[in-house]
């Protein structure tokens, strides 16, 4: 029993030994900022000399802010559109390479590509296609005759364009689920296709409720960087023109940009809990389930 | 085997302590020479860099085993800016010495503990030496906790090459006269103005607007609410101009975007600083040495002035240790030091605000000088006046103004609703 009783001693002691170096690391890097900014928030501070404690004026100020309110409505429209185009053409496309067509390799490696590239070289060259003298209008122009439009530097088609800029990079969300799709049993198919399913029926009622699991993962990455999107947009139209395209990542870099360090925190705060909110609202309505895990097991 | 195995074990960990012992060592020689590091954005392509590495190494060698300067380059401004305010937030100098744009939003580093004072420790011919104008607008509560290095004049820059292709051979002298120029370039197919509502501070297009502002309101027109007629009347102006007179593009272009329509001969009127007259890709152009530098035709009452700015200011980092406050100290004379700046301003074409007797040979930097020394009174741009709070808000509602989708008063209510009053 005392020789049991050591043993465990041991194993426990090894699990918290192998432990503690990344969750020291997490307390420095997350539990402690997050902490910090949450305290900050509640508090008047230009990053410079002492926080004075102002209770829910930051909230109450950033509420009323019809710039933070424009934010707060991109970054749910940047979420939908992660959410419920970028994943599903990522779907669409895993479901056609998994069935391995010609090239369907060199057809991944394309997808992906992009995914490899930074976003500052692809924003970059988005910034010149959509030049009002760029490829684009010219495109436009020379198959349908189009005007040309200035297409970051109207608020009508500045927020589409970034948009459609980052939805169509489907590379990273295809390669999860085209993992998945391939690991799908193939007899599955093969007693559908005996019992005279079509293939759009076999993927409607095989491919998609197996893909489940993996799909319900993939959109919660994509509604969580479209609720924290930042990057693109702010290298390509600086949140403008009038707010356009402004997300609350980039109000609040622009907030610790003017030194106003609380009311930063403060828009940090709510970044945390509407990402917390989406994400538990897609669990809610999607579950958790995964038939592809209940299979393995 | 057990007893090698340990053996090479003993002898690996040997090496690896070793060179940390000689390092120690090495570490322990000069210890009475006080590094200094400098985090300068005058590196790499930026036209003040050569003359500033010469600067740091002559001083280096004079005062070797006692003082070094060690440049840490900051080639990226923005993300240098970033590293400033982030430092300072968390508690910490940047570096022992760094540059700043003073504006009131920088103005809220002089509350940190971490700026040296130099209003403790200049000697009064030190002091003399600055613009006394500069001076005084660095210092904030008695504090002088930068020094005013770079200043800048931002006066409207004239191809007039372009111009001459039009059939203009003399600047315009009023406003009217100057639409009636811009109309007859576009008439000879050539866009009058680089115009942007790009990036934080829609650079281009800001200076025209202070320009206007200054000329309808007078020089302390900053210091009117937002609402101000003047104000209204020079957000129609930059609307007009960007409408009216500018490229396509202009609606969130950003300042590479702006320049390089000047530098291509797209636009014919551009305006920047004088640090712009160094670059190498302007001295290349077919049109360099047609450029004409002149203040804005005035729109309104106000004549005869010109839109200037803190440029750069220099700070340190506060020391209790009376042996690096000095060396900090010492290096700083020297950097402001008549002969240092007259070196910087003659490759670079920068303007300070150290008294030297340095005049430029070069025609365009010459022309800085000459304007800046006509100019019956200066003003500040709006950046410079109000903060980059402001600014942003002037930027992205300017946008907003040319397209139509709001008033130049509603522009001007947007705007002054960022002002802390």
């Amino acid at each position: 029993m005392q020789a049991v009783g050591t043993q465990r001693s041991r194993v426990w002691g090894a699990r918290v030994l192998f432990l503690l170096p990344v969750s020291i690391l997490f307390f420095f890097f997350f539990i402690y900022p997050f902490l910090f900014t949450i305290y900050t928030s509640f508090t008047s501070w230009r990053g410079i000399g002492s926080m004075k404690f102002n209770g829910l004026a930051n909230y109450t100020k950033l509420l009323g802010d019809p710039t933070f309110r424009k934010a707060l409505g991109n970054n749910v429209i940047w979420a939908l559109s992660q959410g419920f185009i970028q994943v599903p053409l990522a779907c669409l496309v895993a479901m056609i390479l998994v069935r391995k067509p010609h090239f369907w390799r060199s057809l991944r490696t394309i997808y992906y590509l992009p995914n490899v590239i930074s976003t500052v070289a692809l924003a970059m060259v988005w910034v010149a296609i959509y030049n009002v003298e760029g490829p684009l209008n010219a495109i436009l122009g020379a198959l349908f005759g189009a005007e040309k439009r200035n297409w970051l530097g109207n608020p009508d088609t500045a927020l589409f364009a970034v948009i459609f800029q980052t939805v169509i990079y489907i590379g990273y969300f295809m390669i999860i689920l085209l993992a998945s799709a391939m690991n799908i049993p193939r007899s599955l198919y093969e007693a559908a296709e005996i019992d005279g399913a079509s293939t759009f029926q076999q993927e409607l009622n095989i491919t998609l409720p197996m893909l489940r699991g993996s799909l319900i993962t993939t959109m919660t990455l994509a509604m969580a960087y479209g609720m924290r999107h930042f990057e693109s947009t702010f290298l390509m139209t600086g949140g403008g023109p009038a707010y356009a395209t402004t997300t609350m990542g980039i109000d609040l870099y622009l907030k610790m940009d003017a030194l106003r360090y609380s009311e930063a925190s403060t828009a940090g705060v709510f970044l945390i809990l509407m990402g917390t909110v989406v994400i538990t609202v897609l669990r809610k309505i999607f579950g958790s389930s995964d038939p592809m895990s209940e299979m393995a097991q | 085997m057990l007893k090698k195995s340990r053996l090479i074990a003993l002898l690996l960990m040997l090496c690896l302590v070793f060179p940390l012992i000689a390092q120690g060592q090495v570490e322990n020689a000069p210890a009475k020479e006080i590094e200094l590091r400098w985090a300068s954005i005058w590196v790499g392509n930026d036209s003040k860099a050569p003359a500033v590495e010469a600067l740091v190494a002559e001083y280096n060698a004079k005062n070797a085993g006692k003082i070094k300067v060690v440049v840490e380059p900051q080639p990226d401004y923005n993300a240098y800016e970033q590293k400033v305010r982030t430092s300072l937030a968390a508690g910490q100098a940047p570096a022992d010495i760094f540059t700043i744009k003073f504006n009131p939003t920088t103005a809220t580093f002089y509350q940190s503990n971490l700026l040296m004072d130099f209003a403790k420790v200049m000697d009064t011919p030190w002091k003399q030496s600055f613009d006394a104008g500069s001076i005084e607008q660095s210092t904030v509560d008695g504090m002088l906790k930068s020094l005013p290095m770079e200043t800048a004049i931002l006066p409207i820059w004239y191809n007039m090459d372009a111009f001459k292709k039009a059939g203009i051979s003399e600047l315009p002298t009023t406003i009217e006269g100057m639409f009636a120029a811009f109309d007859k370039l576009k008439a000879a197919g050539i866009t009058p103005a680089s115009q942007m509502t790009g990036d934080t501070n829609a650079w281009t297009s800001m200076i025209w607007f202070s320009h206007f502002a200054v000329s309808l309101g007078g020089t302390n027109v900053w210091d009117k609410s937002f609402t101000d007629p003047a104000f209204v009347e020079a957000a129609k102006l930059t609307k007009r101009m960007i409408v009216e007179y500018s490229t396509t593009d202009a609606v969130g272009l950003g300042a590479g975007g702006s320049g390089g329509h000047f530098l291509a001969g797209r636009t014919a009127v551009f305006s920047n600083g004088p640090w712009y007259a160094g670059r190498a890709d302007l001295a290349a152009t077919p049109f360099f040495n047609s450029i004409k530098i002149a203040g804005l035709p005035a729109a309104g009452s106000t004549k005869d002035f010109m839109i200037s700015r803190l440029q750069a200011n220099i700070c340190a980092a506060s020391s209790k240790d009376k042996a690096r406050e000095a060396a900090i100290v010492d290096f700083l004379k020297f950097l402001t030091s008549a002969p240092s700046i007259s070196k910087i301003a003659e490759t670079s074409g920068a303007m300070f605000a150290i008294k030297t007797d340095y005049r430029p040979v070069k025609a365009l930097q010459k022309q800085f000088y000459d304007v800046a020394a006509a100019a019956k009174t200066t003003a500040f741009d709006l950046e410079a006046a109000l903060g980059a709070e402001v600014t942003l808000e002037f930027a992205q509602q300017l946008g907003a103004l040319a397209l139509g989708r709001i008033s130049a008063e509603e522009f001007c209510a947007l705007v002054d609703r960022k002002i802390e009053r």
